[in-house]
């Protein structure tokens, strides 16, 4: 058999056996309602939108200044309400502010704001000024604000989508790394590896292996990313433009190319045990460098063009993880994507025939862990 | 006809396989004898591709094995292996795909071997919820399934009841009746003096004695007839008769798997204890 319909074969076994497997349908069903719950939730639980307060009133004497925080709450992106009973967020008395808890902070700026512009209209109706003139000292035309770069209005829902492109890129690259790190191991905990390798060559096995479960996971992500645009962008809480579609598009992109590194250093790690007790020890420092790319993520996500995002981009492992939120935010050039993408894909092409040798060296010993140099020399052509 | 030509292979310091000679004929059976860690799962592995020798080489009808040679192969590991969560179905169809059987021919092949195995009601079970028994007959449905040119089989009937040893015996005799060179690695004297015409003995990694079983019981009268008589009466289903289990492992007692020792005229093995497996 040519080693591609080999590797073809191995990769449909992994797609229909992890495919009907429940606990694999499982996930992807909970994955969909968490993506769906984020999407929708901001809205429905009052995020992003306009705070909203209600405020009572106990004495009548205090009547004008809740009306006066009812017009004002717009300035603090904010909707003030009156309500009659004692069950408002705060209920003006004579005496001041009343509340069961501690208001927040934006509701006590609304009311002290108002209580000052009540009091000083007095304090100049006093004076002698009339309501015009009064006014107009009151509420001077609003500071006009100037930046040096333009103002983006939905940096804040871009904000939201560069972070949840990278818990997905962070949560399905380590999550296909276990699923083929447990299959490299069930393999070889079953002894089944022999059997297969009187078929095939090592690295048609793994080949296949990586292929098959990077299709599903890519799969999976596809769905995730379709859906969690989908309900954000129904739902009001993503504008989904081009920009937003390029950009999911090329987290895509990044989730391949971080995958085939990742799932060849995770296979050949797996390679070195024969019981699914002793995986974790040998992906630990796997799993950490993914840990500190996601980390570092957020650190780019805050500063996208600083010296640290421009880095910490360009460095294989953590690339997948650092450049789609700079490209989420519209901070990275075509230029420094393109080349980011080339330095990973050159690495994950340096380290597969490398992971491929030692795999082939480990795969069919079993016993206690092996170490890598004894796999590396255990492997012949 | 399968060969076995000058096969070597070292592990680190052990030798596994020095220069390992001999030759199946298509159509016969050939028990591959000798003590635990005599070289036996390895020159099986080399055969099948699985290791590399260092120096030798495997020929089928006169050419040298390559990949496609080998699908052709029917091979069952020492260590059984298969999915445990593959369902028994699509297990034999998978593996005979990798035979290189078309999908279609493949699920007919697979069909056939479930029923002959009489695994019809388990078809569709994952491998782990069978009985050891039904496993067993999985695993040499998945060395059959493609039906095979050759049939390499290593311990075959261990860990068999004595209907699995009927089973597989009965399948492996119609596999050589149909021109099938078998070739199985075996504890069992009384087994392979059973089955087989030929023989293979090997010790540390070297031949010591082949061709055909009635032949060699002529060279070593006495020691083969002792050997066969006292597996009988002790009815061992593993291991050397009457040595404990793993006899070869430590010195043996005098006068139990000496036998073979003596059959083949060398020092008894009894003052020197094999090599431990690689």
């Amino acid at each position: 058999m040519s080693g591609r319909s080999a590797v073809g074969l191995v990769a449909r076994r992994e797609i229909s056996e992890r495919i009907t497997e429940k606990s694999f349908l499982i996930s992807t069903v909970i994955s969909l309602v968490v993506i769906a719950c984020v999407a929708l939730l901001p809205n429905a639980l009052g995020f992003g939108g306009k705070d909203g307060y209600t405020v009572a009133v106990d004495d009548p004497a205090m009547q004008s200044v809740a009306d006066a925080a009812v017009r004002q709450a717009d300035a603090f992106d904010a909707k003030v309400e009156l309500v009659e009973s004692g069950d408002a967020d705060a209920t003006l008395t004579s005496s001041g502010i009343r509340a069961q808890e501690k208001p927040d902070d934006k509701l006590l700026n609304i009311l002290q704001a108002a209580n000052g512009q009540v009091r000083s209209a007095d304090a100049l109706r006093d004076a002698g000024l009339d309501d015009r003139r009064a006014s107009a000292a009151l509420s001077p035309p609003p500071l006009r604000l100037t930046t040096a770069e333009p103002i983006d209005a939905a940096a804040e829902e871009r904000g939201g989508f560069a972070f949840f492109a990278v818990l997905l890129l962070y949560g399905q690259l380590i999550g296909m790394g276990y699923f083929v790190a447990m299959g490299v191991v069930e393999e070889k905990s079953s002894r089944v590896v022999e059997l297969l390798l009187s078929t095939l060559r090592p690295r048609h096995l793994l080949a296949g292996k990586i292929l098959g479960l990077g299709l599903l996971g890519l799969g999976q992500l596809l769905l995730l990313a379709v859906l969690g645009l989908a309900v954000a962008g129904a739902g009001g809480a993503l504008d989904v433009n081009g920009d937003v579609i390029v950009a999911a598009g090329l987290a895509l992109v990044w989730f391949v190319v971080g995958y085939a590194f990742y799932a060849a250093a995770f296979a050949c790690a797996a390679s070195l045990v024969s019981r699914q007790e002793d995986l974790q020890s040998v992906l630990t420092p796997l799993t950490l460098v993914l840990m500190v790319g996601f980390f570092i993520s957020f650190g780019v996500a805050s500063d996208p063009n600083g010296t640290l995002a421009q880095v910490v981009s360009f460095i294989p492992p953590v690339a997948p993880m650092t450049m789609p939120p700079r490209i989420a935010l519209g901070e990275a050039s075509a230029l420094e994507v393109a080349g980011a993408l080339a330095v990973t894909l050159g690495a994950a092409a340096l380290l597969v025939p490398l992971a491929a040798r030692i795999y082939s060296g480990a795969v069919l010993r079993t016993g206690g862990t092996i170490k890598l140099r004894e796999a590396w020399r255990a492997a012949r052509a | 006809m399968l060969e076995l030509d000058g096969l070597t292979r070292r592990f680190g310091e052990v030798v596994a396989l020095a220069d390992l000679t001999f030759s199946v004929a298509p159509g016969r059976m050939c028990g591959f004898v000798g003590p635990n860690g005599a070289g036996k799962t390895t020159a099986m592995r080399i055969v099948l591709g699985v290791l590399q020798p260092d120096a030798g080489r495997v020929r089928w009808n006169g050419a040298p094995v390559d990949a496609p040679t080998r699908a052709r192969f029917g091979y069952m590991p020492e260590e059984r292996g298969l999915y445990p969560k593959m369902r028994v179905r699509a297990q034999l169809v998978y593996f005979a795909r990798l035979h290189g059987l078309a999908a279609s021919d493949a699920a007919a092949a697979a069909e056939r071997w479930i029923e002959r195995l009489g695994l019809s009601e388990r078809a569709g079970d994952r491998v782990e919820a069978l009985s050891l028994g039904n496993q067993q007959r999985v695993q040499l449905g998945v060395a059959l399934v493609h039906d095979p040119e050759v049939l390499v089989l290593d311990e075959p009937f261990s860990g068999l009841d004595p209907v699995g040893v009927d089973v597989m015996s009965g399948v492996l005799r119609e596999r050589a009746d149909a021109g099938v060179p078998v070739v199985f690695s075996s504890h069992q004297l009384e087994l392979v003096e059973r089955l087989c015409e030929d023989v293979a003995i090997v010790n540390r990694g070297r031949l010591v004695a082949s061709g055909a079983v009635g032949e060699l019981r002529e060279r070593g009268r006495g020691a083969w007839s002792r050997s066969g008589s006292a597996s009988r009466t002790t009815g061992t289903a593993a291991g050397w008769p009457a040595c404990p289990a793993p006899s070869w492992r430590r010195p043996a007692r005098a006068g139990c798997s000496c036998a073979w020792s003596r059959a083949r005229g060398r020092t008894p093995c009894s003052t020197r204890p094999a090599p431990p497996a690689p």
